[in-house]
């Protein structure tokens, strides 16, 4: 039986660099496909709400401003989002995006809402593929 | 003289919500009583009430640590309902996170038994060394824990020379550091001297009460899904189902470990023979009346899914049998005639994850034993009176 054999391994990291990030002063490089907020690109939103009908959290809502001018209002609500990316996954026009942000808690949910005022985008949709 | 402690549901020695009532003689267990429910989230209800996508997200937050084996468990019944063919780079890239989800498990477990074991630097070290795994998960799913790579019909992201360079690359490293955890067993005699003899299971009493998992190969079962139903990919890829017949927490730890190799192999080799094609199909959004029953091995044991269908874009019923659920009767058998002390250890080697396995919540009555079914208004204010009675002070000034 020999007793301590665990301690060279400690010795060993005497020396070694913290494993962990000084985090908020440093910032660690995000992978690029990282899964942020959703956001909404509204010159290329055709209003078929496949998001809506998708999104597992019921985060985004898109109501109707003026049916004449054709103009719809998107609200992402952020407090609600689970951050999924599949509204990403389910837009055929490629207007819905997610960015990179993770710093994003607030005191007040109302103010994780998001809105977009905007004209409906007269864009065909792309041909029923999947998306990879 | 023999004395009922109660353990949970709020103890320091656990780490979620579960009520242990060991009936003790001295510091000897003689009977142990479990109850469950403290935990319960109503998910299955849910279920019943979102569509077959979105119930994806849904069954991935069933648990933070298996969250790809369920959504795997899921979407593979699923399928089955739609009658899709999956592509094999798809099913290649999910059988890929799924195994690297069993790396960070294993290595998560082993940490968690070092720090019961009281051997907290083999647990910063094994936590350490999961980061690996987190990042590489992070890079191809796009997020540490909820990867949300499933799909129904597929995945949803591919992977690139370079992320399968990274990959191969961190590999080495994890091997270099599991093979040190290999062999710490057999020069660190403290730590074993802790783990050998405690949470004895024998081999027919792991069978009679249905163990699932690591726990039941521990006993020298070579029960495994991924070998005896194989899905996915998992006829094609070479591996050994891990046994050890020591049946203690000791024989658990040595399965986990060796699982890490096994899955360090499979990975390399999935990487190798990735193959090309695309990664998903179109799914359609109502499945045809039925009902199918879906089986995925859990890093924790075997995970079940019914599935039952009825022609809507929403599922009728969900039924999840999470692999702690089938390992909670053996853990009673596990800690009867074992120490109080040993207590947390054997309850962390079957690696429990409570929210996974309460899926019912029963109330019964603590003075009378009856079971009743009571509306959520009259549980409310049940509490409303019981909290009443001990109303705590409201904005009290520091007296000082």
């Amino acid at each position: 039986m020999r007793i301590g054999v665990f301690i060279p391994e400690l010795v060993r990291h005497l020396f070694k660099k913290p494993a962990t990030v000084d985090y908020p002063f440093i910032k660690q490089e995000l992978p690029p496909g990282f899964r942020g907020s959703p956001y909404l690109k509204p010159e290329t939103c055709i209003v078929c709400r496949a998001c809506e009908r998708d999104c597992p959290a019921e985060a985004i809502e898109i109501i109707s401003i003026n049916e004449a001018e054709k103009r719809f209002k998107m609200i992402i609500h952020n407090d609600r989002c689970i951050h999924c990316a599949q509204c990403v996954d389910s837009c055929p026009t490629d207007a819905m995006n997610m960015d990179t942000k993770f710093e994003i808690s607030d005191y007040d949910r109302h103010n994780l809402k998001m809105e977009w005022e905007y004209v409906r985008a007269v864009i065909k949709p792309k041909s029923a593929e999947p998306k990879s | 003289m023999k004395f009922q402690i109660p353990i949970g549901p709020q103890h320091p020695a656990l780490k979620e919500p579960i009520g242990l009532r060991v009936m003790v003689e001295g510091e000897i267990i003689r009977d142990a009583d479990l109850r469950l429910g403290y935990n319960h989230r109503g998910i299955e209800k849910l279920a019943e009430q979102k569509t077959w996508i979105q119930n994806i997200y849904l069954t991935e937050r069933i648990c933070g640590i298996c969250s790809h084996s369920h959504t795997t468990c899921y979407v593979q019944g699923v399928e089955k309902l739609m009658e899709l063919q999956v592509p094999r780079r798809g099913l290649y890239i999910r059988t890929l996170v799924s195994e690297l989800e069993r790396v960070h498990s294993h290595l998560l477990w082993l940490g968690v038994a070092g720090h019961e074991a009281g051997f907290d630097s083999f647990f910063m070290y094994t936590w350490r060394d999961r980061e690996i795994v987190m990042d590489i998960l992070e890079t191809i799913t796009g997020n540490r824990v909820h990867y949300g790579i499933n799909t129904i019909g597929g995945v949803r992201r591919d992977l690139d020379e370079l992320q399968v360079k990274k990959i191969l690359d961190s590999l080495d490293i994890l091997r270099k550091r599991s093979e040190y955890y290999k062999n710490l067993g057999t020069t660190e005699p403290s730590f074993v001297a802790r783990l050998a003899g405690v949470g004895y299971l024998s081999k027919e009493d792991a069978i009679a009460l249905c163990a699932v998992g690591p726990t039941l190969r521990a006993s020298g079962v070579p029960r495994d899904v991924r070998k005896d139903d194989p899905y996915a990919v998992y006829d094609e890829i070479p591996f050994e189902v891990c046994t050890a017949d020591t049946c203690d927490v000791l024989g658990r730890t040595v399965v986990r470990i060796k699982e890490l190799f096994q899955s360090y192999n499979m990975i390399e080799f999935m990487l190798k023979n990735l193959p090309e094609g695309p990664i998903a199909v179109r799914a359609p959004r109502r499945a045809k009346p039925n009902e199918v029953v879906s089986r995925y091995e859990a890093p924790r044991g075997e995970n079940i899914h019914y599935i039952k269908s009825n022609g809507t874009d929403k599922p009728e019923r969900l039924k999840v049998r999470a692999p702690t659920l089938g390992n909670y009767a053996a853990t009673i058998k596990m800690l009867k005639n074992g120490f109080i002390a040993d207590v947390p250890l054997i309850f962390a080697a079957i690696d429990p994850c409570i929210c996974c396995a309460e899926r019912a919540v029963a109330l019964v009555d603590a003075r009378t034993g009856e079971e009743k079914v009571v509306p959520m208004l009259a549980l409310k204010q049940l509490s409303q009176k019981i909290y009443g009675l001990n109303a705590r002070k409201r904005e009290v000034e520091w007296p000082l």
